[in-house]
């Protein structure tokens, strides 16, 4: 408890750094294409696309799920999607390939992950307003609803942070866990309601997939954007059990991230 | 009297690293209460104390240590045991002095301060006296992916200097970069001298040593060898040197088989043994 403590006192001291090391990140992932950032939306569109192609018009043969358009519902999922993807396998190894750059002992690598995140984020806040414009020409435009999409942004950086915390430290220490993370990643993109709806599948079945808290991020981008329902209040026993897996992924990565930290360096 | 005060006090350091032959090996390592592998010691019990103003020269063969205990002034290794003790904050100037390439140098000078634990108006401050010590012209809006590689140390030491440490430490970075750079170079190291700054020299070459040092550490497999002034000290080491050369093939490999098994910790262990 006390780690995380440490860690969240570290990243509160240092969000101006937060900020500017993001913006850096941002900038040298994307030189030396003429688009520059421009492939942020390009990679994911055509992505969308092929992804609709098989599983809407293919599998599901342009069925609705409950109403909604099935291309609307999986551009809802997916704009989150491409976020944890990047954001996820990204952060895991950012530790160990920046340790180098860090010169000082006292630096707070427990933020590197964390601005790694955030260079992520502004690629998703520049395609979750495209998808958002795209949807102002469908009957699904903007409502009271999507107040609550500041609220699931927050959930999924906290997420984010905390289960990155972890991954970066036992990436570092056993180079594997990249590899493990990297096939999770993989497993997630089927467990979570993105490309097909499980709605229709035995009870107990949706009980255990909502085990994954990515299922709760995904439900409420959509409830917001759609404008569907308050997914938060609605199911007000399932955001206690997310917020309950945040802060235990919290405490558990800041105290493998301080155990080992003083010892990166000896793991390159 | 503060200007008597040490301004690094290194204290039985010791670093020791595992060897592996095999990746599983470092993984039974971690799971394994005894640890697993053979050990390898590249500092042993180093301890000196220098005093601010001090000029040290840091000599010894390939090998021994140099780079590890620069590192570990710098605060970028933790040593395995032992403490070092730092009045003030110190910096490393080394060859890869960590920039991005994909980033301007511009870019660079700000990311590497951030990194450094600066805030944007400290930053802001010291940007223009960097650039102009660099030296780099329209470069500096570039990336530094098109820096010659003398540009790239340039702007390193650059960087390194002016976030003013109060202990500097040259690891063989005035090797690259043309003679006027080199004299650019010693003129600030001299300025750092005259203002009471600890500096660590790190280098091959005896000359450099002689001319700009005033204490030399030399350090063999790992060990301190000799410390104190440098008319006491590099006459040994040269003498040394000699004498290196001069053995025999056979010589030398006994030699370096002897330094081998002292730095696998033998004779420490031996010594603790005897110690009980």
């Amino acid at each position: 408890m006390r780690s995380a403590v440490t860690v969240l006192i570290e990243h509160i001291r240092n969000l101006y750094l937060i900020r500017r090391l993001s913006l850096f990140e941002l900038k040298s992932d994307n030189s030396g294409h003429y688009l520059g950032i421009l492939w942020e939306i390009i990679n994911p569109m055509i992505q969308i696309g092929i992804y609709w192609f098989v599983f809407g018009y293919g599998i599901r043969r342009s069925h609705p799920v409950e109403q909604v358009p099935f291309i609307l519902w999986m551009l809802a999922g997916m704009t989150v999607w491409f976020f944890v993807n990047q954001a996820t396998l990204q952060a895991s190894k950012s530790v160990y390939t920046r340790i180098r750059m860090v010169a000082q002992m006292n630096f707070p690598i427990s933020v590197i992950p964390t601005y790694v995140i955030t260079a992520k984020f502004y690629q998703h806040l520049i395609l979750l307003a495209i998808v958002f414009i795209i949807f102002q020409f469908t009957p699904f435009h903007v409502s009271v609803y999507l107040i609550q999409l500041p609220y699931y942004m927050f959930g999924l950086l906290a997420l984010l942070v905390s289960f990155s915390l972890i991954t970066s430290t036992l990436a570092t220490v056993v180079r594997d866990v990249q590899m493990v993370v990297q096939s999770f990643m993989r497993i997630l993109l089927y467990l979570t309601p993105l490309l097909w709806d499980p709605s229709h599948l035995p009870h107990l079945v949706q009980v255990i997939m909502r085990i994954n808290p990515l299922f709760y991020i995904v439900e409420g981008y959509r409830s917001a954007l759609l404008g569907t329902s308050w997914y938060l209040v609605d199911h007000a026993a399932y955001t206690v059990y997310f917020w309950i897996v945040v802060i235990l992924f919290f405490v558990f990565g800041s105290a493998v991230h301080l155990k080992f930290r003083a010892h990166f360096v000896d793991y390159m | 009297m503060r200007t008597m005060e040490h301004a690094v006090v290194v204290e039985n350091v010791t670093k020791k690293y595992k060897l592996f032959k095999r990746t599983s090996e470092r993984l039974l390592d971690m799971i394994l209460p005894g640890g697993y592998g053979e050990d390898f010691y590249a500092l042993r019990n180093v301890s000196f104390t220098a005093d601010k103003g001090d000029v040290i020269g840091i000599i010894g063969v390939n090998g021994s240590g140099k780079s590890t205990l620069s590192n570990i002034i710098a605060g970028i290794l933790p040593p395995t045991s032992g403490s070092v003790k730092i009045d003030g904050q110190a910096s490393l100037i080394a060859i890869s002095s960590g920039l991005n390439n994909q980033l301007t140098g511009r870019e660079n000078i700000e990311l590497k301060c951030l990194m450094l634990g600066f805030n944007k108006q400290q930053i802001r401050a010291m940007e223009p006296e960097i650039i102009e010590f660099a030296d780099v012209g329209k470069f500096i809006d570039q990336p530094v992916k098109t820096y010659s590689s003398g540009m790239k140390s340039r702007l390193g030491f650059a960087i390194s200097v002016h976030i003013d440490p109060d202990v500097l430490i040259i690891d063989e970075a005035l090797s690259v970069g043309d003679q006027t750079f080199a004299d650019k170079c010693l003129d600030k190291m001299n300025e750092f001298k005259q203002r009471g700054k600890t500096i660590f020299f790190i280098s091959h070459s005896i000359g450099q040593v002689k001319s700009f040092c005033e204490k030399a550490l030399w350090l063999e497999y790992g060990e301190v060898r000799g410390y104190g002034k440098i008319a006491d000290i590099v006459p040994q080491y040269e003498k040394f040197l000699k004498e290196y050369r001069a053995m025999s093939d056979k010589e030398k490999r006994q030699y370096k088989e002897r330094v081998m098994r002292k730095q696998r910790g033998e004779a420490l262990e031996a010594a603790k043994a005897a110690a009980k």
